[in-house]
């Protein structure tokens, strides 16, 4: 019961959150992209991190749900609600297909496949016309009835909600049968087969929420920034971050994902923003007319997927297990 | 209706122009204690693995409980009520030694709560209730062991193939597993085993089989078969050695 308490609280405390905030755009949107890369991660740690099938191409679900929602707004003014229950449907189809082609397979041929499969998904995306193709998709006006979607609000308790349901479903699993089996099959398939456990049919259990999830975030994604094209939600760079989330957070673990997100997301913020490179001339360390306070600002701006990758090396050599493991007490 | 639980009919296993077992045939009745012996190499293993559905039968037929099974996957096999241990222990090493032994209980019972109460069973006739919640990859190899035979009784099998279960054994982690099985045995459940240890497969089976480069050599009682000249020869060393 715990961790279900765990959950409950801290997203009752988040959800008071933008009252402390009030109305500062800036602060809210950081916290909307921290709580979605917060819930993409923990969506795919239920396949990549339960199961252990990695998958280095969660953005072909993410994508499909932000298009598919988009798509039907766009050319049948379908409402978001059913748009996002349409791009659901669309995931687990996609799901489907690959699932029961690649899972025959062990070892890394799934996270081979999930890449191949969402360069599919991104190519078809992009040639076809009323996917936009290369421009995207463009809406200028989102209405939900009763809600104000000019504000931000509804989409961080949008998110918020999102990432709420993704910690309780990982909860529950992780006490259940199905996290049981999942867990078997990360650990030794053959031996998780001779216990009487479909392998196949379990990834695809797992591949199946951890798409619906990602979908519905996709969704959500698109309602919030209105333009989407295949950069910006199909990209192999998104598929990659979700994964470096959850890694340098923890992968397996119920808050891991969390917690990436939570240092993540910021730190990319502040080397996007240049605050870092501000701080340092502020704090007097460097001048900001010497060559150092010039190369710090023109580019850091663009090095926050260097950082990604510097965290990661030190996160594999240094915290295997993910940074979380320093908040545990040894045993 | 036989009293054979399981049914080896001619089986057959070739690994491209490599024959691994040979027409082997062979009758398991209920409540044995079968034993499958051989030298390294002799195809045991191999014909574990097509029981288990590991491996698809190049030809023949396996019938477990008056059941064709040779097109069966590995869990559609288990279900049916037959388990199976490694060779090389397999333990899920991120998990606990009790958590290790409910996801063989899950096989009966989707609540969490009966699968415990089914494990704790088996963790305390293992004697591994020391070990409750230590992580399965630390425990010892008779541990792993125990661990495994403990983890494939949770599924509640009518028949257990037990591979090399003393290997790497003490001898008295020997005497420990075969008292177990001889437990288990008591308790209903039919044992096929595959040993090396001749001391421990003569003392402990009812009917042993022997196989030589795939193929059957002889079959018969503890008795018969270290009297057999031509077991001697292939697999207790030419005759010069038998006492060994």
């Amino acid at each position: 019961m715990k961790p279900f308490i765990t959950i409950i609280i801290t997203g009752t405390f988040a959800a008071l959150l933008p009252l402390l905030i009030g109305d500062n755009p800036y602060i809210t949107g950081v916290l909307i992209t921290v709580l979605m890369m917060a819930a993409l991660a923990s969506a795919w740690n239920i396949l990549g991190g339960f199961a252990g099938q990695f998958s280095f191409g969660h953005a072909a679900y993410f994508g499909t749900g932000a298009y598919t929602t988009m798509i039907l707004l766009y050319q049948w003014n379908i409402n978001p609600i059913p748009g996002i229950m349409a791009g659901i449907v669309a995931a687990c189809i996609i799901a489907l297909v690959t699932g029961s082609i690649v899972f025959r397979l062990r070892g890394h041929y799934f996270g081979l496949a999930s890449i191949a499969v969402a360069e599919i998904v991104r190519l078809t995306v992009l040639n076809f016309e009323f996917t936009g193709g290369a421009q995207g998709i463009l809406v200028t006006d989102v209405a939900l009835s009763g809600l104000d979607l000019n504000s931000k609000n509804p989409f961080y308790y949008g998110m918020l909600l999102v990432l709420v349901i993704t910690l309780l479903i990982s909860a529950y699993l992780r006490t259940s049968k199905t996290g049981f089996y999942l867990q078997a099959i990360r650990e030794d398939q053959d031996a998780a087969a001779s216990l009487g456990i479909n392998i196949s049919q379990y990834k695809n259990r797992a591949l199946l929420i951890s798409a619906s999830l990602t979908s519905v975030l996709g969704s959500l994604y698109a309602m919030y920034i209105r333009f989407i094209d295949t950069n910006a939600v199909l990209d192999l760079r998104l598929s990659i971050e979700i994964i470096l989330t959850a890694i340098i957070g923890g992968v397996g673990t119920l808050w891991g994902p969390v917690l990436g997100a939570l240092l993540l997301v910021p730190l990319a913020e502040m080397l996007r923003t240049n605050i870092l490179g501000d701080a340092l001339v502020k704090a007097g360390l460097v001048s900001e007319t010497s060559p150092i306070g010039i190369f710090l600002k023109e580019n850091l701006a663009h090095a926050h997927v260097l950082v990604y990758g510097i965290i990661t090396v030190v996160c594999i050599l240094y915290l295997p297990k993910g940074i979380l493991v320093l908040f545990r007490r040894h045993k | 209706m036989t009293t054979h639980l399981l049914d080896i009919r001619h089986v057959n296993k070739h690994f491209g122009g490599n024959l691994a077992v040979s027409d082997v045939s062979f009758s398991v009745e209920k409540k044995q204690i079968f034993g499958l012996i051989g030298p390294n190499g002799a195809g045991k293993t191999t014909l574990f693995n097509c029981i288990t559905g590991y491996y698809p039968v190049t030809a023949g037929d396996i019938v477990f409980d008056n059941k064709k099974i040779n097109k069966l996957r590995p869990d559609q096999v288990c279900k049916l009520g037959m388990a199976r241990t490694w060779q090389k222990v397999k333990p899920l090493g991120s998990l606990t030694t009790l958590e290790n032994i409910m996801t063989g209980a899950f096989s009966k019972t989707n609540s969490p709560r009966i699968a415990r109460q089914i494990a704790l069973k088996h963790l305390e006739t293992m004697g591994l209730a020391d070990y409750t919640d230590k992580s399965a990859a630390a425990l010892s190899i008779g541990l792993k062991k125990k661990l495994e035979l403990a983890r494939v009784l949770a599924t509640d099998p009518k028949l257990l193939l037990l591979d090399e279960i003393c290997g790497g054994l003490n001898h008295t982690e020997t005497a420990a597993i075969l008292e177990i099985i001889r437990m288990v045995r008591n308790n209903g459940i039919t044992i096929v085993f595959i040993e090396h240890d001749m001391k421990a497969v003569t003392s402990i089976c009812d009917r042993i089989v022997v196989l030589n480069s795939g193929e059957k050599l002889a079959e018969g009682t503890p008795e018969e078969i270290t009297s057999n000249p031509a077991v001697i020869a292939a697999y207790l060393g030419g005759g010069t050695n038998a006492n060994h």
